[in-house]
């Protein structure tokens, strides 16, 4: 009879299951707020930890892909149990936006960080930045051979050298302040020229390592994807450097993390205090000392150890807002072919 | 006078046809609509969303130059993996199974372990044994080398129940061994191998995560650029019913290439087990090949994760606790395994003993979720939940209920597998000697196909503990399975962080892993003679 | 007094009529063997009558207690109806003794009950053994006995021996027979043997074409078929061109008593049945040769011997063509004649005349 504890024991299992989940239910009791987390992770750990410490507010993390959580929010629609959305690049919010599923935030939030940051609308603040660069393989790459431009890159120099991720979400961003900034065939020129020369990964991770390791000389990324790999590898592991284009160049652009308040949500007061937290100087200090290596937008707040500092660059003269949800530059890879 | 009698008591054809057919059992029916009901919900969300996109929004989605390449990626990258998968999963289960191949019960389980391996971890431990591995053929061998179980597990079943009298026949007419293979034991293990092939085939079509890692681009690519990128649902939806299109084609197939002709044998006698082949000098042959197959099939990813523990750095993520992780994840994972399993039953069951169009509709329907990213799913219980069940909404039946849907054709293979030892016969009889339905059920059928309700059962609960996308979107806030907490960690390069939770992830995958390659094995050949 | 009675039974497959109005009435405590060629709706039969599937007209009924008319449809389980089938079909996972136990409660089967069935069937020894360690006789007895576990009202048998050697079938036909007279269970046996239903049973039912053409004792059966088919589907038969005068048919092989009350029937001439054992065949000496037909029989020529040991098929080819193209003779084993012997062919009535 031994054959019978598959089905009891699948049984037990069912109402384990059941018991451990009951925990989870999305309850809105006004001291609680629901979190949607596509920032990462240990980021905004550090910083609700802060939040809940100062407020006495439960917050409620749900971390997931930036992308797929957009998705999640616009299938919820005005159900969704989310109170924020906390994310690694606005276009996603700027997408949830045009949907009309944002509450406007609060004015005096919008002013602690330059408004030119933020959401045009004033329905998403910016909360952090990261700075986009040139990883280079310092054992393949002398400083001398660095590029100044971006654009140089789709050049035939840099044939077989490149390593880039067209797909990640900070790659857009780039694509588009080209578009901005140097019209759409210079762009498209640029596109093809980078298909030709470059190796395409599946994300900055790979783009990052695989430079580290030789596989490809140079690869654009945000900043901070070195410095958290030099965390991860140790000094000895490191056989890369990081390049930061002239001023002003398309490919020296700042990458926003921002944070909404949904419309649907139920606890907006409490939403709006999570908000203000983000970039008051307590928040912006904390995540200026976290592992994250982004750049705090608030005036007066410096970034972490090691770190240039924002003040010495010189980014694209481009806002969020003008680089908009990133639909040009989807198109053109799209059809590149890139997509 | 015969011909009078003929003309008043011959009963109309109406009669005839409805009193030939044999009722059916209602709970069998009840469960079977639940099995399809589940199926159609994220069927019905694609439908829905891509109902909203116009006729020339298709047309600048679907007539790309890209696309067409992504299809044919997507095309020629399922084609050479099933072929592939194939040749391993039979030449493995026969060598296993029908070989004196030394060790043999730890290969049975060796071979089915690559399952219990997560694509991304078993993509994440390529790459970092090979940094420079991409493109189509590391797409093909990688899958292969990740999915060749799903025909092996199949394959070793049906082996070990074909009756060597048949080959000992065909021998006797002058048929050599490999002609005896071809000719008789192919045929009678082909529908189990149809069966493990169509699974690959749908598999693949779903699949997103490693081919990212190989930079290997296929259709799916760019269902998750309209989503990630273009936070267009509609378009994604409208892209994703041309995997449904694709995998009603390779569910046609199989049924045109005789996925489900009957191999039932026929006359009367107890089934001959078949004496094993001796191997002889091939012996070190065969060892090296299956060897070599598990070391880059198992032995990679592991390796990696190993490596990773050893030499990784401390992440500064939130500790969390890992034991919480594993018991969800076991506790869901065993849920959804029960209830994907309960379902099959009375799917298969119709399907099989009572078969038609409707109930051979339902199992063709019960395979389509498997050819669906994992999002696609779990977009259309989002979008179903919050409209009409939200206290469902991010719950863990929800989770689980996502991970029944997606895996039940893994759960259909296993019983269908098992369904044919038992026959009606012996439930007739069962119920000749005084016993209602129910309890010749539970004293005769339930034990007989108690084995492949364990292998659906494993199959399960092996690839729900596994599963990412579904889990990222549905489970409960703040709680964490070894799937997402894996994923969180290497996302932030804290591989050495990671490698703990794919290490247990393989882990309580290899439980029932080994269940599956002994009692498939095993009791196959006990269950002889019905 | 009939127990088991079927009146009327109409059913088929996809269509196809396999039942067409069949009668069948069997008695109680008998054996019944019904007799047919494969595929001819026997095992249906015994499905209706187990109530594996539904009659579509017609009824069946077991001591007065009607089981299937349309109206009523007692399931299989609450019939008392033990059923047999062709393959044992043993359950694969359960052990011999729990085989027979199976429709038994627990305390039963904790009892005796189980332990005496097996000793009753002979197979005590392999209490324990599984089913896929038993010879097909030994499936075949524990089948019987977990049939007969719960003392049914009736038991029906498809094809029970047809699976066993030959040497095997005749002993567990034997006890099989010895075992069901001294239960007093009433069975219904279906075979495509006629030789195994001649043996066996108290009552023999031909089905042909749906219907039972003959019901009788096995005797009435073999001696007066009801037709040639049916004389031919029992047995051999020789057909002989008769006169009838006075009760008695006049051939080629002398004047022979007419049997039973089919007598003359008023005809004046027609075709009579003769069994080939009612041959009698002897050697021709040189002397009586040419004689044609004298008072000793026909002559003939042996043109074939089929040899079966116990006894010998004689074909002969009679001298003078006309009254039969060939004649069947079954004689002693140990009288095989080598062929080109020439014989006289002598009858021993009485005889069958046919339509």
């Amino acid at each position: 009879m031994r054959r019978a504890n598959v089905p009891l024991l699948s049984l037990l299992s069912v109402l384990g299951a059941l018991l451990a989940g009951g925990c989870g239910g999305a309850s809105h009791s006004g001291r609680e707020l629901t979190l949607y987390n596509g920032q990462h992770e240990q980021t905004t750990a550090l910083l609700v930890a802060a939040f809940e410490k100062q407020t006495g507010v439960k917050v409620n993390v749900r971390s997931g892909d930036e992308a797929t959580l957009g998705n999640q929010i616009l299938q919820e629609g005005s159900s969704s149990p989310a109170d924020v959305f906390y994310t690694e690049n606005t276009p996603v919010l700027e997408a949830l936006r045009e949907h009309g599923l944002l509450a406007p935030v609060a004015a005096a939030t919008l002013a602690a960080v330059p408004s030119r940051y933020d959401s045009a609308q004033g329905d998403w603040v910016a909360v952090s930045a990261r700075v986009s660069t040139l990883v280079y393989n310092t054992r393949q790459i002398t400083t001398a051979q660095l590029p100044s431009s971006i654009l140089e890159l789709a050049g035939p120099r840099w044939k077989g050298k490149v390593g880039f991720a067209p797909s990640e979400t900070d790659f857009q961003p780039l694509l588009s302040a080209i578009v901005k900034l140097d019209g759409t065939a210079t762009a498209e020129r640029w596109l093809e020229g980078m298909q030709a020369n470059g190796r395409i990964y599946p994300d900055n991770e790979t783009v990052v390592t695989q430079v580290n390791n030789g596989e490809s000389a140079v690869g654009p990324i945000n900043h901070y994807y070195w410095y958290r790999l030099r965390d991860e590898l140790g000094a000895g592991g490191v056989h890369s450097a990081l390049h930061y284009y002239a001023s002003g160049d398309a490919g020296d652009l700042l990458d926003f993390s921002g944070a909404a308040v949904l419309r649907s949500s139920s606890n907006r007061s409490a939403a709006q205090a999570f908000l203000a937290f983000l970039v008051s100087r307590k928040g912006q200090e904390a995540l200026a000392h976290s592992h994250s290596y982004e750049y705090p937008l608030r005036p007066g707040v410096t970034p972490a150890r090691g770190l240039v500092p924002l003040s010495s660059l010189h980014p694209a003269a481009l806002t969020p807002a003008e680089l908009g949800d990133g639909s040009a530059a989807l198109a053109l890879e799209q059809k590149l072919g890139l997509l | 006078m015969s011909m009078f009698v003929a003309a008043e008591q011959a009963p109309s054809r109406w009669t005839r046809a409805w009193s030939g057919r044999r009722r059916w059992p209602l709970v069998s029916i009840a469960g079977a609509s639940a099995a399809a009901a589940l199926v159609l919900l994220p069927l019905v969300f694609l439908v829905v969303q891509a109902q909203q996109s116009g006729w020339s929004e298709v047309q600048r989605l679907l007539l790309r130059h890209s696309v067409a390449v992504l299809l044919w990626n997507s095309v020629r990258l399922t084609l050479a993996c099933t072929v592939l998968c194939a040749i391993l999963g039979v030449g493995a289960a026969w060598c296993v199974e029908r070989t004196a191949l030394p060790a043999r019960r730890l290969w049975a389980v060796a071979l089915v372990l690559p399952l219990g391996i997560p694509d991304f971890v078993v993509g994440f431990g390529w790459v970092s044994l090979e940094p420079g591995l991409h493109g189509y053929l590391a797409a093909v061998m990688i899958m292969t080398l990740s999915l060749y179980p799903l025909v092996y597990l199949p394959a070793s079943t049906a082996l070990g129940k074909v009756d060597a009298g048949l080959e000992e026949t065909a021998r006797s007419l002058g048929l050599g061994p490999w002609q005896t293979f071809r000719r008789v034991t192919l045929r009678q293990i082909w529908p189990a191998v149809l069966g493990g092939c169509l699974l690959v085939t749908l598999g693949l079509l779903a699949e997103y995560g490693a081919f990212e890692i190989v930079q290997y681009q296929t259709f799916t690519v760019a269902i998750f650029t309209e989503f990630k990128l273009g936070f267009d649902t509609v378009a994604a939806c409208t892209l994703s019913l041309v995997l449904v299109l694709l995998s009603v084609m390779a569910l046609a197939g199989e049924l045109a290439l005789g996925g489900r002709s009957a191999s039932a044998r026929v006359g009367a006698g107890v089934r001959r087990n078949a004496a094993r082949v001796p191997l002889g000098r091939w012996t070190a042959v065969v060892l090296f090949a299956l060897g070599a197959l598990s070391a880059l099939a198992l032995g990679v990813p592991v390796g990696s994760l190993v490596y990773w523990v050893l030499h990784g750095g401390s992440s500064t993520l939130p500790s969390t606790s890992i034991l919480a992780a594993l018991a969800h994840t076991a506790a869901y994972s065993a849920a959804a395994a029960a209830i994907a399993t309960a379902l099959a039953v009375p799917v298969t069951a119709l399907a099989m003993r009572h078969r038609n169009r409707l109930t051979l509709l339902i199992e063709r329907l019960a395979y389509l979720p498997m050819a669906l990213p994992g999002l696609v799913i779990a977009l259309g219980l989002v979008s179903f939940s919050v409209r009409y069940a939200f206290s469902l909404y991010q719950s863990s039946l929800e989770l689980i209920i996502a991970y029944a849907i997606l895996f039940l054709p893994l759960a259909v293979v296993g019983v269908r597998s098992a369904m044919g030892q038992s026959s009606p016969r012996l439930e007739e009889v069962g119920r000749s000697l005084g016993h209602r339905p129910a309890v010749v059920w539970m004293r005769v059928t339930l034990p007989l196909i108690a084995p492949g309700l364990a292998a659906a059962f494993a199959l399960v609960f092996i690839s729900s503990a596994t599963e990412l996308t579904a889990t990222l979107l549905l489970r409960p806030t703040g709680v964490n399975t070894l799937a997402t907490q894996f994923w969180t960690y290497t996302t932030d390069f804290s591989y050495g962080a990671a490698a703990p939770y794919a290490g247990l992830m393989v882990a309580i995958s290899a439980i029932p892993a080994y269940v599956l390659g002994r009692r498939m094995s095993t009791l196959a050949r006990a269950g002889a003679q019905a | 007094m009939s127990l088991l009675s079927v009146k009327g039974l109409w059913k088929g497959y996809a269509g196809q009529p396999v039942l067409q109005g069949l009668d069948l009435e069997v008695p109680a405590g008998s054996l019944t063997a019904v007799l047919g060629l494969s595929g001819c709706g026997k095992t249906t039969l015994l499905r209706v009558i187990a109530g594996f599937e539904r009659a579509e007209r017609g009824t069946v009924s077991l001591a007065g207690r009607t089981l299937d008319d349309g109206a009523t449809f007692l399931a299989p389980e609450r019939r008392r109806i033990g059923y047999v089938p062709q393959e044992g079909a043993l359950f694969p996972h359960l052990s011999v003794q729990d085989n027979v136990g199976f429709a038994l409660t627990r305390s039963e089967r904790r009892g005796k009950q189980v332990a005496r069935l097996l000793e009753m069937v002979g197979i005590a020894p392999l209490a324990t053994r599984m089913p896929n360690e038993l010879s097909g006789g030994e499936q075949q007895r524990v089948a019987l006995a977990r049939a007969l576990a719960p003392r049914p009202d009736a038991l029906l048998l498809d094809e029970p021996f047809s699976s066993l050697d030959a040497s095997l079938r005749s002993r567990v036909r034997e006890e099989v027979h010895e075992l069901l007279r001294g239960q007093g269970v009433t069975t219904v046996l279906v075979t495509h043997d006629q030789e195994e239903a001649l043996s066996l049973a108290d009552t023999v039912a031909v089905l042909r074409d749906g219907k039972i053409v003959q019901q009788g004792a096995p005797a009435d059966l073999y001696e007066q078929p009801s037709d040639e088919r049916l004389a031919r589907f029992l047995g051999a038969v020789n057909l002989v061109a008769a006169d009838f005068e006075d009760g008695s048919a006049r051939t080629a092989l002398g004047r022979l008593p007419v049997r039973g009350e089919r007598g003359a029937i008023g005809r004046a001439a027609g075709l009579v049945m003769i069994r080939p054992e009612q041959l009698e065949v002897r050697v021709r000496s040189e002397d009586t040769h040419g004689a044609g037909t004298s008072a000793a029989g026909l002559g003939g020529r042996v043109e074939q011997c089929r040899y079966y040991g116990h006894d010998a098929l004689l074909h002969i080819r009679p001298e003078h063509p006309g009254p039969t193209d060939l004649l069947l003779a079954r004689v002693h084993g140990a009288q095989a004649l080598p062929v080109g012997t020439e014989v006289t062919v002598a009858a021993r009535g009485p005889v069958t005349p046919l339509e």
